[in-house]
């Protein structure tokens, strides 16, 4: 690792380091007695059993996902916060098309809502790309009403169709079985025993096509010439004109591109099975916020990401037993939002540590 | 007596000194010029005495008593009022709220503006500047504004007043208006101090004229009793032709047409009017002149970063009036840009990721949408070898980590290996140190024997005289001279980029 | 449909409106001095939350605020508004003092405040829904109820925010349009370069707007929950809609009135169309819940050239450049 790319790492520790001890004084401040066994749960639950490690894989692939839209789009000097509606898109297309398509096999249907997902994101994320480059308007501020569109959208679409609303739940109805992620081998790896028999976690292959499509942003960023001119738009629009790159297209595809990674995301999502499905409730998916810490911890890098969503999901899961003491899991997300904020001046810490390194270097 | 002393003023900026031990002396009533060459240090000087920049060693002395400006404000409280060359005006507040903006009159926390109102109608009508108080800026022209900035100095009662370059952005007519103002505010009591580079207006305005060049004061003159010719040469300095080995040029084809390009700005001035000339093969055409002068805009008319109101572009026989930017790169533009860091390079690519910045797409980089990084390293490591470009970590050193003359030689190299028939290159040698500018100098006088049109634009007389083979001067957006640089003087050359000499100039066969 | 249901909608729409023009006002104020504050999500919530828990609180005591609800709501408004100042510090320290990414700050907030929010209700009443006491309601204002037309709608039914609300609206106005402070504060968002010039400091006009931000987005979260009596530690979009509030109402505090006004009469709707026998039954609540995002979005794209956002909205002031 070069000397700046070790610089960021240290920087996203730092960050890290800073939202667990903030998490951690509030533990203290709300319940002194419990606080050191609950925080205690929440860095090492993820690894207690092999099926927990399970759940955090399998709860990490969404994040990992949109952490990639969100990365994506930066690098093309774009911000994605419009992550959470085209995942809901994504979600939404791919529970219609498990439920619908059960006449194809499910060796082409899960590929097929898989692909529908992510073209349904794209042309999510197109419209507020069309808007940036032809008329201007900053693709934060029109993400923000698409999410909310998206949102109410998909809630009257599942309410008013009998066959994907489970009215019971107040939820999008269950997917046949069929049609859930195959979960490969990963039952007899990631399985505690209970009793005389196991209990395996849900993951299933989702996290590996997360881990390739990380692998593949990375390849169409580092060494297409796609990826050249996305990143040449993105770091510096003047020299990208003065080079003849076409800047509208670019803006439009990258929006697209991370549309469509977010919309995978909502397939891999709710297709998992185990009863998980969008709900009638009025609330954005929280994934596409998850996502911006993601991306950011994992400094925009598509195998960075790969270990920050994991990282997340895992402190995610601890973070879930905390009932358990009396807290309830919300402190997570509260250290999440705490490392985002850090994360928004990671370029200072950067220096600061930079800074010190030198002073070390220098035996001050 | 004198109403302002900057004495011994030091200001440096990383790797320049802007002002080396510079003592200026404004006497009240008096309108005190500052001449010098781009660079010279003049902003800088005014700057510092406006508040915006600390000097490192000096002192500043306001009727004798020193004082300290740190910023702004300070400067208005002891009367010190500026009108910059880019205005600070708020584009949707009226004429009347940017004036009172900052010495606001309040009762009960209440605006008060009736006061402040009919101060500014008393002294628009003074100074007859026929202004509508109550209009957003937006919707003024330019002179207008102008005009805002002036009555913003004259409302705070301020008594030394810096114009940087204040005619730039006029008309011949409003530049008139302005010389007749700042006579009056003279004979009323006022100092003035005036950034200027042009001559005629010094002759027209001024009392006393100081000169800087790079960062040195060189003198301070009275007006009446120095011709115009002693001041340029004071501006320009007996400069001297460094030896640079140069052969006959031999020139051949046309191979850029330019003819009647018109382009004017929202409010009418014209920024480029009715350029006409060819550059041909195997010769070095320059643009001289002040910065400013729509050079700039020539510029981007020719290589496509932005366009114009009328005229027409040859690059052979093909019109390329309207033509994208890649197709004038494929038909053999070569551009190095003014400013390196804005269109030039991206900072956060690799050395070796900027050399293919126009040609990434080529088969030579490209296969099946994927960059070949080995051709690619390889290229990177050929232009470093044949350019002698210094870089830590060779071809994937990061562009920003490099000097600013490496980064340029980046620039160059690039250009010059896409074997071009057209090189554009713009003030190729600002910021850079002796050997670098020698180096990018001998490379464009090989490219021109190598039969290449190179097109060269530079404020600096001694790279204008030294590398040409022909001069066109611009002067507020127009060329005025055509000349040789074998039979023009330094002196003749500053006289007309200072607007003070002008020949009719025609290409037509 | 009969006078009581319009009157009733009428009541309904101002108590989704007031909120809306409270929080899209503080949003003026943090924009017009320059910095993007798509935080005001997050400054309802912990504005609504503290406001909440110190209400409770109170009624479940002896103090005398207990029972004299104008005098505790308007204490518990000071109290939201307190959060959300509080609050705002943490933005407007990242976005101005070190000049970070105002999305990323932004988001950040409106992350943690929910999250906080039903992590501490849980902590101390068990439960993430709190609930409270609403007996601010007034039945009818002596005199002006009676008054034909207006009274119904304005002066029955309601709550004195819905006054308040107006007259923080006209306060706006003043302050925005009239004041030193208000030339001062617009100065810094369209040109901060020129407003230093005149020795205005950028640093604390920004600090400023940002503030008055936090404490108006506060104070309108806890409006916002006082109708339904409980607070979940969400504000469901509230801040966000006050957002496109701000950007329908072109960043001018008459016209934003009237987008809140529109806003909120649609938010009315989609709770009430099934009672309201003119309106289809067909057309989704949803429908008017995602009409003024549409809306709000074509007007972006129509207006977005000539946009009136102020000009230098969303940069850091650096005091080199030019």
């Amino acid at each position: 690792m070069n000397r700046d790319g070790l610089l960021s790492f240290l920087s996203s520790v730092l960050v890290i380091i800073i939202g667990l001890l903030i998490g951690f004084i509030v533990l203290l401040a709300t319940n002194a007695q419990q606080a050191w066994p609950a925080f205690q749960t929440i860095l090492t639950f993820g690894m207690r059993s092999m099926r927990n490690i399970g759940d955090v894989l399998l709860h990490a692939t969404p994040i990992i996902l949109t952490g990639l839209s969100v990365a994506f789009a930066f690098k093309t000097g774009l911000f994605n916060i419009g992550a959470s509606g085209q995942f809901m898109f994504g979600g939404f297309v791919a529970i219609v098309i498990s439920i619908h398509g059960v006449s194809m096999p499910p060796a082409v249907r899960i590929p097929v809502a898989i692909i529908a997902a992510a073209l349904a994101g794209a042309l999510w994320a197109g419209l507020p790309g069309l808007l940036k480059a032809y008329r201007n308007v900053h693709e934060v501020i029109s993400s923000i009403m698409t999410n909310y569109i998206a949102m109410f959208f998909i809630v009257y679409m599942i309410q008013s169709n009998e066959s994907i609303f489970n009215r019971g739940l107040s939820t999008s109805a269950h997917l046949p079985e069929s049609s859930n992620l195959p979960r490969l081998f990963f039952p007899d790896i990631f399985r505690d025993a209970l009793g005389a028999g196991f209990v395996s976690s849900r993951v299933n292959i989702g996290i590996i096509i997360a881990i390739v499509v990380a692998v593949l942003v990375y390849i169409i960023l580092e060494k297409t010439t796609f990826g050249y001119e996305l990143k040449a738009c993105g770091f510096n629009p003047d020299a990208a004109m003065y080079a003849g790159i076409n800047q509208k297209r670019n803006i439009i595809f990258s929006m697209m591109i991370s549309g469509s990674l977010a919309g995978i995301a909502g397939a891999l999502n709710f297709m998992r099975g185990g009863g998980v499905g969008i709900g009638i409730i009025e609330v954005l998916p929280v994934e596409g916020f998850t996502g911006i810490s993601v991306a950011f911890l994992g400094l925009n890098h598509p195998i960075g990401i790969i270990f920050s969503g994991i990282f997340i999901s895992y402190m995610q899961l601890g973070g879930g037993r905390l009932s358990t003491y009396g807290f309830s899991s919300e402190l997570v997300e509260t250290v999440i939002a705490v490392i985002i904020y850090f994360c928004a001046f990671v370029f200072i810490t950067k220096s600061l540590i930079g800074r010190f390194i030198k002073k070390k270097e220098r035996g001050i | 007596m004198h109403v302002i002393e900057m004495r011994n003023i030091t200001k440096e900026f990383p790797g320049i000194i802007a002002n080396d031990d510079i003592t200026l002396q404004l006497k009240r009533n008096e309108i005190h010029a500052l001449l010098g060459e781009n660079g010279a240090g003049k902003s800088t000087l005014m700057s510092v005495l406006f508040g915006l920049y600390k000097q490192e060693k000096g002192k500043i002395f306001k009727d004798e008593k020193e004082v300290i400006i740190s910023g702004p404000g300070d400067a208005n409280r002891l009367g010190i009022g500026m009108v910059h060359q880019h205005f600070k005006l708020v584009h949707n507040f009226t004429v009347l709220e940017n004036i009172v903006l900052g010495v606001e009159t309040t009762k009960n926390g209440i605006l008060q503006m009736k006061e402040a109102r009919e101060k500014v109608l008393a002294l628009s009508k003074r100074y007859g500047f026929d202004i509508d108080i109550d209009k957003e800026i937006r919707h003024i022209s330019v002179g207008m504004q102008q005009r805002v900035e002036i009555l913003k100095m004259l409302y705070r009662d301020n008594e030394i007043l810096i114009f940087d370059e204040p005619t730039a952005v006029l008309t011949p007519q409003e530049i008139d208006a302005l010389m007749k103002t700042m006579k009056e505010m003279a004979a009323e009591g006022k100092s003035i101090l005036f950034i200027t580079h042009k001559l005629d207006e010094i002759k027209q305005v001024a009392d006393r004229c100081s000169v800087l060049r790079k960062g040195k004061m060189i003198g301070t003159v009275d007006v009446t009793g120095t011709s115009k010719e002693e001041l340029s040469e004071m501006m320009v300095g007996r400069k001297v032709f460094l030896t640079l080995d140069k052969e006959e040029a031999k020139i051949g084809d046309t191979i850029l047409k330019v003819r009647d390009l018109v382009l004017k700005s929202k409010e009418g001035k014209d920024k480029l009017k009715n350029i006409s000339f060819d550059v041909k093969a195997g010769e070095i055409l320059c643009i001289a002149g002040i910065e400013g002068n729509g050079q700039t805009d020539l510029v981007y008319a020719l290589t496509g970063l932005s366009s114009f109101d009328s005229g027409t572009v040859n690059m052979d026989s093909t019109d390329i009036t309207r033509a994208k930017i890649r197709k004038r790169t494929e038909l053999g533009i070569a551009h190095i840009p003014e400013d390196r860091h804005k269109h030039g390079l991206v900072l956060d690519y690799t050395l070796a990721q900027n050399t293919i910045l126009q040609t990434y797409y080529t088969k030579d980089f490209q296969s099946g949408r994927f960059l070949k990084k080995k051709s690619i390293l390889n290229y990177a490591r050929k232009l470093i070898d044949r350019f002698d470009i210094r870089s830590g970590e060779g071809a994937e050193t990061p562009s920003r980590s490099m000097s600013g003359g490496n980064q340029q030689k980046v620039i160059l190299a690039r250009e010059i290996d896409r074997d071009p028939k057209l090189l554009i290159a713009v003030q190729p040698t600002r910021g850079l140190d002796v050997g670098a500018i020698e180096y990018i100098h001998k490379q464009l006088l090989a490219q021109r024997d190598s039969g290449k049109a190179v097109l060269l634009v530079s404020l600096e007389l001694e790279e204008v005289m030294n590398v040409s083979d022909r001069i066109l001067v611009m002067y507020e957006g127009e060329i005025v001279a055509d000349v040789d640089p074998k039979q023009v003087t330094f002196q003749e050359l500053g006289l007309y980029m200072s607007g003070a000499k002008r020949d009719e100039v025609s290409v037509y066969e | 449909m009969d006078m009581y249901m319009f009157y009733f909608i009428l009541q309904r729409t101002m108590f989704f409106t007031i909120p809306l023009l409270i929080v899209a006002l503080g949003g003026l104020f943090s924009e017009k001095s320059g910095i993007v504050n798509i935080a005001l999500e997050g400054k309802m919530v912990l504005g609504a939350f503290t406001g909440v828990m110190f209400m409770r609180t109170i009624q479940g005591s002896e103090n005398f605020l207990a029972n004299n609800p104008t005098a505790l709501l308007l204490v518990t408004l000071v109290v939201a508004a307190a959060t959300g100042v509080g609050t705002s510090l943490l933005h407007a320290f990242a976005s101005i003092n070190l000049k970070a990414n105002q999305i990323i700050s932004g988001v950040a907030i409106n992350m943690f405040a929910p999250a906080f929010a039903v992590f501490y209700s849980i902590y101390s009443t068990g439960n993430q829904n709190v609930f409270f006491f609403n007996q601010f309601m007034i039945d009818s204002v002596p005199g002006l109820g009676r008054i034909p037309f207006i009274g119904p709608i304005l002066f029955q039914g309601a709550y004195i925010t819905t006054y308040l609300g107006f007259v923080i609206l006209v306060i706006s106005v003043i302050v925005l349009y009239k004041t030193k402070f208000g030339l001062r504060l617009r100065a810094c968002g369209e040109h901060p370069h020129a407003a230093d010039s005149v020795g205005v400091s950028v640093i604390k006009m920004r600090y400023a707007g940002v503030l008055i931000s936090g404490g108006l987005a506060g104070m309108g979260g806890l409006i916002w929950a006082i109708p339904s009596s409980l607070f979940a530690g969400a504000v469901n979009g509230y801040g966000f809609l006050a957002l496109a509030v701000l950007i329908f109402g072109a960043w001018k505090p008459q016209r934003i009135l009237i987008a809140a006004l529109f806003f909120g009469f649609m938010q009315t709707i989609a709770a009430t169309h099934t009672a309201i026998n003119i309106l289809p039954n067909a057309i989704p609540a949803q429908f008017y819940r995602m009409l003024p995002f549409i809306a709000t979005l074509i007007i972006l794209a129509f207006t977005s050239k000539n946009t009136m956002a102020p000009k230098a909205l969303g940069q850091p002031y650096d005091k080199g450049g030019r």
